[in-house]
C-alpha cells in the first residue's frame, strides 16, 4: 500500500524583487508523499513551507517563477499545467486547508453556498442531493446541528467551527491529498486538539494523504509519519518523525529541537547560541540600572499586592449597536514577591493581559480594588512626581514586535526619548545610555541610529526590553513577549530575559497562552479562564499535577513534543470525539470537563 | 433593526433642523430683501411697510420659528422674484433635474462598474492601461468645461444635438418629462452625458480598486483551491464583496449629481432646480435659496438612510440592533 | 551540506548597517517605470514655474486696463495687437491677450488652491488628532460637525458660503477651506485611532509622557501619510472647484480672472465660433489638473499594499 502519490524533484521557485534581485522561496527541494501518509513540512517563518503547497495547486503568485524541477501528482507534472487544467486537480484530487479559517471563507456568502458550490464543482451531485451531501459532510466533520449551519455566515461561527467547515469543503470530492497549511495556528489549544482529531479521522477513513505544513513541532510529533525540516527554502533534514525529533543529525535541526520549550521539565537555559554585547558597555548599563534599586523591598514582603481586581468593558450605544457589558476580569487577587516570576496562563479572552494592563495603569479597574506596590496603596500617590516615579517603575514588554516601537523614531530615540522629554537626561547622556542598553540586550550600539523597520522581530523585542529597562524599573509585565516569534528566536529571547532577571533582580509578571513557556520562565503560576483565576500555585505543581479540571484539560490538549517517547500517533481512536463548540470562542466548562475526563480514562 | 431605524430617523431630524437653522441664519445675513424689492421711488415709509409685509422687521429668532412653523405645513413662502409660492416653483423644476440625474447615474453604473471590474481583473492587459488613463482624464476635466466642449463638438461643429433647453415635454402624472419625447430626449443627451462622464470614471476607479483589494484576499485563493470556475468566482465571490462599497458611494454620488446639476444646468440652460438656485443666488431671492437647501438636505438624509439599510442587507457582518 | 548555525543567522550588525534609503532613492522608487507619472511631475514643475514667473513671460499685464484696447477685441490666435505685440492665442472681447490672461489666471488658480488645501488640511489633521486623542465630548463635537459637513456636497456648501459672504479671492479660499478640512479630519482620526491601539503608544504612556507629546511625536508622524497621499488629489480638486465657482459667477472678481472665469468669459462666444477665448484657458486647466492627478494616482497606488510590487 505504499504507492507514491506526490513527487517533488529539485524544485526551485523564485520571486523577482523590486530591486532587481531574485528571492528563492524554495531552493532545490525534493520530497515524496505516499498514499495515506501524513507528511510534515516544518520550518520557521521564511522557510518557504507554504510555497510548496501553493505550487502543487497552481496557486502561486503571478510573479513567481519555477526555475528548476517541479511537482508531480501520480506522475503528471502539475507545475507545468495551464490554469484551466487545474480544474481537475483543485478540490477534486487535492484539497486545501488554509491557515486562518476566518479569512478562507467568504464573509458575505453563507456556509451552505460555499460548501455546495464546491460539491457541485467536483462531484456529480446537484441541487437537493448536493445539499444533503453538504449536511452529511458537516456531520462527518463533527459540526453540531449541520442543517442550521448552512444558512449561517462565517462571522457567526467560532474559528474552530469555521475550520471544520473548511475541512468539509476540502474532503467533499474525496481527494487523494489534503494540503493543510498551518491548520490550527489561529486556534486555541483545546480547540486545536479536537480539530486535529477530526482531520486525522476524516482522512484515515478515506486513506487521504496529508501534507501538514506547520511551525509547531508538537503537532508534528503527534500527527506525522515522516517529516521534512526546511530553512530559508532549503531542505535541512528529512526522516521518520521519531528519528528526526529524537536524533537530529544537522546542527540547525538540533538547535530547533533544543529551542522548543518543554512542559515536562524545566531547564536553566535553552541550548541555543545567543550573542552578548561588549562586556564594558554591558557593565556600564548594569551599573546604571542597579544605581537606584536599593529599596527593592524587604525579604518576605510582596513587591506587588493585588486585591479584588475586576474589569468590565462596556461598549457605548452607537448608531449601529446597543450598549453591552463584558466582564473581562472578575475579582482577581494575588501577590508578587521581589525577584520572582509570576506567570498567568489562559486561552484567548481569558482576561490575562487585562490584569497586567490594569496593574500598569493602562486600564482603570472597576471600583473596589486595591493595588499595593512597595507597601503603598497606589491610590495614595498624590503628587505629580510620585505618580511619575510609580508609573516608570512598572514597565512592560509588549506582545507585537511590529507595533511596539514608534516607527518614526530611531531605535535609540525609542529607548531614551521619554527620559529626555522629562529632562532626566541630556542629549549626550541619552545617546550613551541607549548605546549601552543596546549592547546589554545583545545589539550593537551603532545600530541605535537605525529605524525600527531595519530590525527583525526578535531584535525589535530586544529594543523593547532596552526601552523598558531605561526607566530602571523594579517590575516588568511581560505580555506574551515571544508569541509572535519563531521558536529559536523565542529561546534566545527567553534566555536573555532570564539572564537580565538574574543580574538585575527584576520582578516579572509573565503572561502567556503557552504552558511550556510558562513552565520554563515562571516560579509560580495562575491559570485564568473567562476572567477568573481557576487555579494558582507553584509551576512544578500546577503544570505537572493540576487539581482543577480546566488546567487538566489544557495540559491534556497540548500537543506534546516528546522525542524520547518516539512517534506517538494521536490516541484519537480511543477518544469518541464529540467536542462541542458554541458561538463563543472559548470552550465551555462542560467541554473542558469532558476533555479532561476523556484524558484520564 | 427597528431600534436602529428609529435612532437613525431621530438623528436625521436633528441634522435637518441644524441645517435649516444654519441656512436660515446664513441667508438672513446676505442681503436685505427690502433693498432688492424696493423701487427707486420708494419712501422710507414704503420701505417699512414692505418690511412689515415680508415679516423681516421682526427679531431673527421669531422669524426663524415662524418660518419653521410654515415649513412644517409645507409652506416655504413666496419667491421675491417670481412672486409665486416657492414650493410650486421647485416642484415644477424638480422633474427636469431628476430625470437627467437618474439617466446619468444609470449610464454611470452600467458603463463604469464593468470597466472597473475588467481592469481590476486584467491588470497587465493594454486595454486596462487605456481604461485607466481615460478615467484619469475624464476625472480631471472640470464638469463645466466638459459641458462647454460637448456643446462645441456636438452642437457647434457637428450640429447633431441641441445645445440648450429641455425640448418637448410629455405630461405624465401631471408633470412634464423630456424623456418621453424624441425631441426632449435629444435635448437630454448632452446634459446627461456631461453628468455621466464623471460618474463613469468614479465608478470605474472604485470598482477597480475594490476588485484589486478583494482579489488578494485569502478567500479568493481558497475559492480557487476549491476548484470552482473562474467565472463563478468573479460572479459570486468577487462581485458580492465589491458591491458593498459601490452601494455606499452610489448613494452619495446620487446626491453629488443633483448638486452638480447646478453646473450642468447652467451650461446647458436646462431649466431644473440647479439653475433655479443659481439664478436665485444672483437675484438674492432668499426664500428660494433657503427652501432649496433645506429640501436638498432632506433628500440627502433620506438617501443616506436608504444606503445604510441596503448596506446591512448586503453585508451580513453588519446587523443593526 | 550542513550549515553552521551561527553564520547563517542574520547578523544583527549587517542587518542594521543596511543603509537607510535617501529621499532621492525613495522618490525614484515611486516613479521608476511609470513614464506617465514622471511626465505629470515634469508638467507640474513647468506649470508652477510659469505661474511664478508669469509677469516676466506674459507679453501684456492683463490687469492693467490702460494697456488694453477695445480695437484689439476678439482677434483670432496668431494675430498682432494694435501696438505690434504678437498675440499667440488671440484676444477676448476687451482686447485682452489670452496668453497673458492664461498665465496670470494660472497664478491665481494655483495660489487659491494651494492656500486652501494647505490650511484646510492642517486644520483637518489637527482636529482629527485631537478627536482621536481626547475622545469624550471633544470628539463628539468635532465628529458631529464633520458629519454635518460631509452630509452636504461640497459644491453646494461653497455656493452657500459665497452667497452669504459675497465673492472675492479670500472668500473663495474660505469656502474651499470649509469644504476641505472635514474629510481630512475624518481620515486622520480613523488612522490615529488605530495607531492609538498600538503598543508603542502604551509604552509612551508608561513612560509618563503627556497627551500633547504623544500626539506630537507619536500619533502625528504615524497618522500623516494617508493625508499626504491624498494631498495632490485635494489640490487638483480645489483647482477644479475654484474654477467651477468662478465659472458660475460666484468666485473670483472679474478684475483678477482665474482660469475658470476666463472660460466663463469665452463661453458666450462659443456659439459664434470664437472658440479660442474659452478653449485655451480650459486646456491649461485640464492639463494641470491631469498632471496632478496622474502623480496622485501613482502615489496612491504606491501606498496601497495590495498593489505594491505587483505592477
Amino acid at each position: 500500500m505504499t504507492e507514491q502519490l506526490i513527487q517533488v524533484d529539485d524544485l526551485t521557485i523564485a520571486y523577482p524583487m523590486a530591486d532587481g534581485e531574485v528571492f528563492r522561496a524554495i531552493d532545490k527541494f525534493s520530497m515524496r508523499v505516499n498514499r495515506g501518509q501524513i507528511v510534515g513540512v516544518v520550518g520557521e517563518s521564511g522557510a518557504g513551507k507554504s510555497t510548496i503547497g501553493k505550487a502543487t495547486l497552481g496557486l502561486l503568485d503571478e510573479n513567481a517563477v519555477i526555475d528548476t524541477g517541479g511537482v508531480s501528482l501520480d506522475n503528471v507534472m502539475v507545475t507545468k499545467l495551464e490554469e484551466h487544467a487545474f480544474a481537475n486537480i483543485r478540490g477534486n484530487r487535492v484539497g486545501y486547508i488554509y491557515q486562518n479559517p476566518m479569512t478562507a471563507l467568504n464573509p458575505v456568502l453563507t456556509i451552505g453556498e460555499q460548501i455546495i458550490e464546491a460539491i457541485e464543482a467536483n462531484t456529480d451531485k446537484r441541487g437537493s442531493a448536493a445539499r444533503a451531501y453538504a449536511i452529511e459532510l458537516l456531520r462527518q466533520a463533527e459540526v453540531p446541528q449541520p442543517e442550521d449551519r448552512l444558512s449561517k455566515y462565517p462571522h457567526q461561527l467560532s474559528g474552530g467551527l469555521c475550520q471544520r467547515i473548511v475541512f468539509a469543503i476540502a474532503i467533499s470530492a474525496k481527494p487523494d491529498l489534503i494540503i493543510a497549511d498551518e491548520p490550527t495556528t489561529a486556534l486555541d489549544v483545546t480547540v486545536q486538539k479536537a480539530v486535529l482529531d477530526t482531520l486525522v479521522k476524516l482522512t484515515r477513513q478515506e486513506n487521504i494523504a496529508i501534507i501538514l505544513i506547520t511551525h509547531d513541532m508538537g503537532v508534528v510529533a503527534e500527527m506525522c509519519d515522516y517529516v521534512y525540516v526546511l530553512r530559508h527554502g532549503k531542505l535541512v533534514e528529512e526522516g521518520p518523525t521519531a528519528q528526526v525529533l529524537k536524533e537530529p543529525t544537522q546542527p540547525y535541526s538540533r538547535e530547533l529541537m533544543a529551542a522548543i520549550p518543554r512542559i515536562d521539565h524545566k531547564v536553566d537555559r535553552f541550548a541555543v547560541p545567543g550573542g552578548l554585547g561588549k562586556a564594558e558597555d554591558r557593565k556600564r548599563a548594569i551599573d546604571y540600572l542597579m544605581s537606584r534599586r536599593a529599596d527593592a523591598g524587604k525579604e518576605g514582603e510582596p513587591l506587588l499586592s493585588v486585591r479584588n481586581l475586576s474589569k468590565t468593558f462596556s461598549s457605548k450605544a452607537t448608531a449601529l449597536k446597543a450598549s453591552s457589558d463584558f466582564k473581562a476580569v472578575s475579582d482577581v487577587s494575588f501577590d508578587v514577591f521581589p525577584g520572582e516570576t509570576m506567570g498567568i496562563v489562559g486561552e484567548s479572552g481569558s482576561g490575562k493581559s487585562t490584569v497586567g494592563r490594569m496593574i500598569l495603569g493602562l486600564h482603570t479597574p472597576d471600583p473596589g480594588y486595591e493595588i499595593t506596590y512597595r507597601g503603598r496603596n497606589i491610590i495614595d500617590l498624590k503628587s505629580k512626581a510620585e505618580k511619575l516615579a510609580h508609573r516608570q517603575s512598572l514597565q512592560c514588554i509588549f506582545q507585537d514586535p511590529y507595533s511596539s516601537l514608534n516607527p518614526r523614531m530611531t531605535a535609540g530615540d525609542n529607548i531614551t526619548y521619554a527620559l529626555r522629554a522629562h529632562g532626566t537626561l541630556g542629549r549626550e547622556e541619552a545617546r550613551k545610555l541607549s548605546g549601552d542598553l543596546m549592547e546589554l540586550v545583545g545589539l550593537p550600539r551603532a545600530s541605535a541610529r537605525k529605524m525600527p523597520h531595519a530590525f527583525s522581530g526578535g531584535e525589535r523585542q530586544r529594543i523593547g526590553i532596552a526601552r523598558a529597562l531605561s526607566f530602571r524599573p523594579d517590575f516588568i509585565f511581560c505580555d506574551e513577549p515571544t508569541s509572535a516569534l519563531d521558536v529559536t528566536v523565542q529561546a534566545e529571547l527567553l534566555n536573555l530575559m532570564k539572564d537580565l532577571q538574574d543580574q538585575l533582580g527584576l520582578t516579572l509578571l509573565f503572561v502567556s497562552h503557552d504552558l511550556a513557556v510558562v513552565r520554563q520562565m515562571c516560579d509560580r503560576v495562575m491559570v485564568m479562564k473567562a476572567g477568573e483565576v481557576v487555579e494558582a500555585g507553584a509551576c512544578d505543581k500546577v503544570l505537572v499535577d493540576p487539581d482543577h479540571p480546566y488546567t487538566q484539560g489544557l495540559l491534556a490538549a497540548m500537543p506534546r513534543f516528546r522525542p524520547e517517547v518516539g512517534h506517538l500517533a494521536m490516541n484519537l481512536r480511543q477518544i469518541p470525539s464529540v467536542h462541542k463548540e458554541t458561538q463563543c470562542r472559548n470552550p465551555t466548562a462542560s467541554d473542558v470537563l469532558s476533555i479532561s475526563r476523556r484524558s484520564r480514562q | 433593526m427597528l431600534n436602529f431605524i428609529t435612532r437613525r430617523l431621530g438623528q436625521s431630524a436633528v441634522l435637518v433642523l441644524v441645517m435649516s437653522a444654519l441656512v436660515f441664519v446664513g441667508m438672513y445675513v446676505i442681503s436685505d430683501p427690502v433693498a432688492v424689492l424696493a423701487g427707486e421711488d420708494f419712501t422710507e415709509a414704503d420701505r417699512q411697510a414692505l418690511a412689515a409685509e415680508l415679516g423681516v422687521d421682526r427679531p431673527l429668532i421669531v422669524q426663524y420659528f415662524n418660518f419653521l412653523g410654515n415649513v412644517i405645513r409645507g409652506d416655504f413662502g413666496s419667491s421675491f422674484v417670481y412672486n409665486r409660492p416657492v414650493m410650486d416653483l421647485i416642484l415644477e423644476k424638480l422633474p427636469a433635474t431628476l430625470e437627467v440625474a437618474f439617466l446619468a447615474m444609470f449610464i454611470g453604473l452600467v458603463v463604469g462598474i464593468p470597466l472597473g471590474v475588467y481592469s481590476g481583473l486584467n491588470q497587465k492587459k493594454p486595454a486596462t492601461k487605456t481604461i485607466s488613463f481615460a478615467t484619469t482624464v475624464g476625472y480631471s476635466i472640470p464638469n463645466f468645461w466638459q459641458g462647454v466642449l460637448l456643446i462645441m463638438l456636438f452642437a457647434v461643429w457637428l450640429q447633431i444635438l441641441p445645445a440648450s433647453g429641455r425640448g418637448d415635454t410629455v405630461e405624465v402624472f401631471g408633470v412634464g418629462w423630456s424623456m418621453f419625447s424624441l425631441n426632449g430626449l435629444s435635448h437630454m443627451i448632452l446634459p446627461a452625458l456631461n453628468l455621466a462622464i464623471y460618474t463613469i470614471c468614479l465608478q470605474a476607479r472604485l470598482a477597480r480598486s475594490g476588485t484589486q483589494e478583494v482579489m488578494y484576499q485569502d478567500f479568493m485563493t481558497f475559492a480557487r483551491a476549491k476548484g470552482i470556475s473562474r467565472e463563478r468566482i468573479v460572479r459570486r465571490h468577487l462581485v458580492r464583496n465589491i458591491l458593498i462599497p459601490i452601494v455606499t458611494i452610489t448613494g452619495l454620488q446620487l446626491g453629488g449629481l443633483i448638486a452638480f446639476a447646478t453646473v450642468t444646468e447652467t451650461v446647458f440652460s436646462w431649466p431644473g432646480i440647479g439653475k433655479l438656485l443659481l439664478d436665485s443666488i444672483h437675484n438674492s431671492d432668499r426664500p428660494v435659496v433657503v427652501a432649496y437647501l433645506i429640501l436638498i438636505t432632506l433628500m440627502f438624509v433620506t438617501i443616506n438612510f436608504i444606503v445604510d439599510v441596503t448596506y446591512a442587507l448586503l453585508d451580513p457582518r453588519i446587523r443593526y440592533t | 551540506m550542513p550549515t553552521d548555525v551561527t553564520t547563517v543567522e542574520v547578523d544583527p550588525v549587517a542587518a542594521a548597517d543596511k543603509a537607510e534609503p535617501t529621499f532621492a532613492e525613495k522618490f525614484w522608487k515611486v516613479f521608476r517605470g511609470h513614464p506617465a507619472a514622471l511626465a505629470g511631475l515634469i508638467g507640474i514643475t513647468v506649470f508652477v514655474l510659469l505661474a511664478i514667473f508669469a509677469p516676466l513671460i506674459a507679453p501684456q499685464d492683463p490687469y492693467d486696463q490702460t494697456q488694453l484696447d477695445i480695437l484689439d477685441g476678439l482677434l483670432p490666435p496668431g494675430s498682432q495687437l494694435w501696438d505690434g505685440t504678437p498675440s499667440l492665442l488671440g484676444t477676448d472681447a476687451l482686447g485682452r491677450d489670452i496668453l497673458s490672461a492664461v498665465l496670470y489666471g494660472l497664478r491665481i488658480s494655483l495660489f487659491v488652491a494651494l492656500v486652501a488645501v494647505i490650511v484646510g488640511s492642517a486644520i483637518g489633521v489637527f482636529m482629527g488628532l485631537l478627536a482621536a486623542m481626547k475622545g469624550g465630548w471633544v470628539e463628539t463635537v468635532i465628529m458631529r460637525t464633520v458629519d454635518l459637513k460631509m452630509s452636504f456636497p461640497g459644491i453646494l456648501l461653497a455656493l452657500m458660503v459665497l452667497a452669504i459672504f459675497g465673492t472675492g479671492i479670500d472668500k473663495v479660499i474660505i469656502a474651499l477651506i470649509i469644504g476641505a478640512w472635514a474629510s481630512e479630519a475624518r481620515l486622520v482620526r480613523a488612522v490615529a485611532l488605530s495607531e492609538l491601539k498600538k503598543e508603542y503608544v502604551d509604552a509612551a504612556r508608561l513612560a509618563g509622557l503627556s497627551d500633547w507629546r504623544i500626539m506630537g511625536r507619536f500619533l502625528f508622524p504615524n497618522s500623516i501619510s494617508p493625508v499626504l497621499v491624498v494631498l495632490p488629489m485635494s489640490i487638483s480638486g480645489a483647482i477644479g472647484a475654484e474654477a467651477t465657482l468662478s465659472f458660475l459667477g460666484v468666485g473670483v472678481p472679474i478684475t483678477e480672472p482665474s482660469l475658470g472665469l476666463l472660460i466663463a468669459n469665452g463661453n458666450d462666444y462659443i456659439l459664434s465660433g470664437k472658440w479660442w477665448i474659452s478653449i485655451f484657458p480650459g486646456l491649461v486647466l485640464v492639463a494641470m489638473v491631469l498632471c496632478i492627478n496622474v502623480v496622485a494616482d501613482r502615489l496612491r497606488d504606491h501606498a496601497n499594499p495590495y498593489l505594491r510590487g505587483k505592477d
